[in-house]
């Protein structure tokens, strides 16, 4: 497999905060993507460089081999690269069935909607018994849940998870993890960013430790890294 | 029962206008964030395009819509040049005021130039008067009592029930979220900028059949549609629709009892209390919606 | 202790001093060089709408609270002089001292339904309480005249000088005087411990709250503080012109004045005064284009707005940054200040 996603020497940050320095990184070659770290140290704006919601200083991205950088939000989801951000405000007032409609609203995504909408609905069965809730009345691990559904409505070719289990409780985490694993399963590839590293050794096998704003450590599959190795690799920064 | 009719009639008289002049106010605050201060020269804009396609003969029915387009495509420029280039900036709220009182100012000025400031009225919806339990209305009072609600429900349908209306209602909840499912967030500002100039027009040229127009006809409904929009909350479309009615009886109410003399003060006494008791309005849930 | 030529940043108050008393010595000149009552006139303008505009500056810029009301007060100061002085006869000189006394009552008086409200909800009070004190103007015209306005209302007397025939020479050197005092006034106030607690606010009112600074308090005493020049600059304005009307309570002069603030830069006081300077002389250079003029004014307002967001403070400040940056090379890269 080639890379899907490359990130090559990327610098972004804020006003006159630099966040990102010389970033780079590939996802694909080696199956999903799991990006760890301590917390504000460019996660996240790495994520938001890549899905166009920031604007990188200098560096490129290249998806599926075709630059994206600096591309618009729109003209990224148009080329099936999703973005599900972190935390779950969502559309507070929209109705499930809402959220999922307004997932297939791109060109892109529209004429697999009732393909995708069926799929989205035996992934997470719960959402089927509160179609017509609005978000705001649902628990957290249900509007995880209606993210992540929203944005497999948008028909992914790539999907990045930005801490899906962020404030869960641990059983509703495995079942998010289970519902990735099929989403996985089904052939999207996934780059996920989590603080739970169980989470992720479950999702994939190339991990990325993320640290003040570079790629601190890379492990690909094969490097035999146990639990521990990298519980301190983290924790030692 | 004199009383009763009078006070029902002219609430859901004013009740009506208010709504037709606060909605497109709330539209825009709920979607884009910002408070326009053009909406009242929208009004009057919006009459006076009528006033000038009645003056060539065109008929009614069709200055009507065509003013409506019309105020549309100017409200969808204002947007486009005082609005859109300040998305992004920190004090955007602050700028925004500024740059629309500016083109109101602009707008205002424009039309005492190439209109003059002699009064003008534009035709009644409806020509005649009839009496209604006991109570002299003109036709033209009940034609807005009854298009009123038609249109707020028109709008209704559109945004909760139209895959654009629902565009809309994400932008107003979560712009972020909006990018990344892909919608066109500079466009549909566009568009909700569009549709409040139409509203606003729809509001002046209802104004314009009773009353005499003049380029400074709009410094009041806009003072008047804020008043509605914060007591009915900020924070959505429908909590300023009931807060437009409530109004609207409040005042007629008021102007029965205590005479035309007195309301102003009475309303600026609502503004002030509420914002004090519960400054997020009187029907306004804590998250903004659109609907 | 002064800085070194060329670091941008807060300036000592000693170096402020002298350049204020230079910068007012040379205004102090220009009737010598301007003798024609015109070019004076439209001096005293700039004067009397510097001051209104760099009091809203206190409110606007520093306190961060948008004060829509704030050219109501400069027309509380307009009647309140013309009503004083006109209809109780009461001595020019102390109608204008109560004139600014009553719009600092009036400020303070619209601060208490505001004191904890954010931002939008502040511009709608603001605003529904300029529209009401015109209304209640308005509709009291058996005292204020109405749409009419108030006509010979008493002029400022100084000594037995003939204030009518002197080619506002007088009149000159009182607007002078009215600024001057304006401006020591706010700059004091500004770089004082209540001006700074003012500013901590606007810049992060939780953690200045956690601190200690009372919201409530720093609020009502920056309204307040905003109010009584510009009502005195209301009052003088009615004693220069003779008369009182219902425009100052109109858009077109709040829309003006507001521009001078945001044109020269908020939260600075100079920037303010500077714009006034720029947009009452270019208002006057096209005075002869009519209903154009204030067409072309707000298209102006509206470009820079678009273009330059700190306004001519912020393009000042940068430009002598630029220069100051080629005078001292090894001078670091310094951020620039954000309050002055």
């Amino acid at each position: 497999m080639s890379a899907l996603l490359e990130v090559s020497d990327l610098t972004a940050g804020y006003g006159q905060v630099t966040v990102l320095h010389r970033l780079s990184m590939a996802a694909g070659e080696f199956g999903n993507v799991g990006l760890f770290g301590p917390n504000g140290h460019g996660k996240t704006t790495l994520l938001r460089a890549i899905s166009g919601l920031l604007r990188p200083n200098s560096g490129t991205i290249r998806f599926d081999g075709e630059p994206i950088t600096g591309l618009s939000p729109r003209a990224i989801v148009a080329r099936g690269l999703i973005h599900v951000p972190q935390g779950n405000r969502l559309f507070p007032d929209l109705t499930i069935a809402d959220c999922l409609a307004l997932g297939a609203y791109s060109a892109h995504a529209r004429p697999h909607e009732e393909a995708n909408r069926e799929k989205v609905l035996s992934i997470f069965p719960k959402l089927r018994e509160r179609w017509r809730q609005r978000v705001r009345t649902l628990s957290g691990g249900e509007r995880q849940m209606v993210s992540i559904g929203t944005a497999l409505m948008s028909h992914p070719r790539l999907l990045i998870l930005d801490e899906p289990t962020l404030g869960l409780a641990p059983k509703i985490k495995d079942e998010l993890c289970a519902a990735v694993l099929a989403i996985s399963k089904g052939g999207v590839p996934l780059i996920v960013v989590e603080q739970d590293v169980e989470f992720l050794l479950e999702l994939s096998q190339h991990l990325y430790l993320v640290n003040h704003g570079e790629v601190a450590t890379e492990i690909r599959p094969g490097q035999t890294m146990d639990h521990a190795e990298i519980m301190s690799m983290y924790f030692g920064h | 029962m004199g009383a009763s009719a009078e006070i029902l009639f002219g609430g859901l008289f004013q009740g009506s206008l208010y709504a037709m002049m606060a909605v497109g106010l709330a539209l825009v605050w709920t979607t884009i964030g910002v408070f326009n201060f053009s909406h009242g020269v929208f009004m009057m804009l919006g009459a006076y395009l009528a006033w000038q396609f009645v003056d060539i003969g065109l008929p009614l029915p069709v200055v009507l819509p065509l003013a409506v387009v019309a105020m549309a495509a100017i409200g969808w420029l204002l947007q486009a040049s005082v609005v859109r280039p300040l998305i992004g900036r920190p004090n955007i709220v602050l700028v925004v005021v500024i740059t629309t009182l500016a083109a109101a100012s602009l707008i205002e000025n424009g039309v005492l130039e190439l209109w003059g400031p002699r009064s003008k009225q534009i035709p009644p919806l409806l020509e005649g008067n009839t009496t209604i339990g006991g109570v002299g209305v003109s036709m033209h009072q009940i034609a807005i009592i009854v298009i009123t609600p038609v249109i707020l429900a028109a709008l209704w349908l559109f945004l909760n029930r139209t895959r654009l209306g629902l565009a809309l209602r994400a932008v107003a909840q979560n712009e972020d979220a909006s990018l990344l499912v892909g919608l066109n967030v500079t466009a549909l500002y566009g568009l909700a900028f569009a549709i409040a100039a139409a509203l606003a027009a729809l509001a002046g040229i209802f104004l314009g059949g009773y009353r005499f127009m003049s380029p400074v006809m709009g410094a009041d409904p806009l003072l008047k549609a804020l008043i509605v929009v914060v007591f009915g909350g900020i924070s959505s479309i429908s909590g300023p629709i009931f807060a437009a009615y409530l109004i609207g009886f409040f005042e007629a109410a008021s102007n029965y009892y205590f005479g035309l003399y007195w309301t102003p003060a009475l309303l600026f006494a609502v503004l002030i209390l509420t914002l004090m008791v519960r400054p997020e309005g009187m029907f306004a849930r804590s998250s903004r919606s659109l609907a | 202790m002064t800085r070194p030529i060329g670091t941008p940043g807060r300036a000592s108050w000693k170096e402020e001093a002298v350049g204020m008393v230079l910068g007012f010595a040379v205004l102090a000149l220009l009737p010598f060089l301007f003798t024609d009552a015109y070019s004076r006139h439209v001096l005293i303008m700039v004067f009397i709408y510097a001051v209104v505009a760099s009091n809203w500056d206190l409110s606007l810029g520093y306190g961060g609270v948008f004060n829509f009301g704030h050219l109501a007060l400069f027309g509380i100061g307009v009647y309140a002089y013309g009503l004083l002085t006109k209809l109780m006869g009461l001595d020019p000189w102390l109608a204008l001292v109560a004139s600014g006394i009553l719009a600092t009552a009036a400020a303070i008086l619209v601060t208490i339904p505001i004191l904890r409200l954010k931002g939008i909800y502040i511009i709608l009070v603001t605003f529904g309480f300029a529209q009401l004190v015109m209304q209640v103007i308005l509709s009291q015209s058996d005292y204020t005249g109405g749409t009419q306005g108030m006509v010979r209302i008493p002029g400022l007397y100084w000594f037995d000088h003939n204030m009518v025939r002197d080619g506002k020479f007088a009149y000159f050197f009182l607007a002078l005087g009215l600024l001057a005092a304006s401006t020591v006034f706010l700059r004091v106030f500004v770089r004082s411990r209540i001006g700074a607690g003012i500013v901590a606010l606007r810049d992060n009112e939780e953690y200045a709250i956690a601190r200690g600074i009372s919201l409530v308090r720093q609020r009502m005493i920056t309204l307040a503080a905003s109010a009584f020049f510009t009502g005195m600059a209301g009052a003088f304005y009615a004693a220069y012109q003779r008369n009182a009307s219902i425009d100052v309570f109109g858009m077109s002069l709040a829309t003006i004045i507001l521009s001078m603030v945001l044109l020269g830069g908020t939260s600075t006081i100079y920037g303010a005064i500077i714009a006034s300077f720029v947009l009452t002389v270019f208002a006057e250079l096209m005075a002869d284009f009519g209903a154009w003029r204030p067409i072309i004014t707000a298209l102006l307002i509206i470009v820079v707005m678009l273009a330059y967001p700190t306004g001519l403070a912020g393009l000042i400040r940068a430009g002598w940054a630029a220069t100051a940056g080629r005078l001292r090379r090894t001078a670091p890269a310094a951020r620039p200040a954000e309050t002055t």
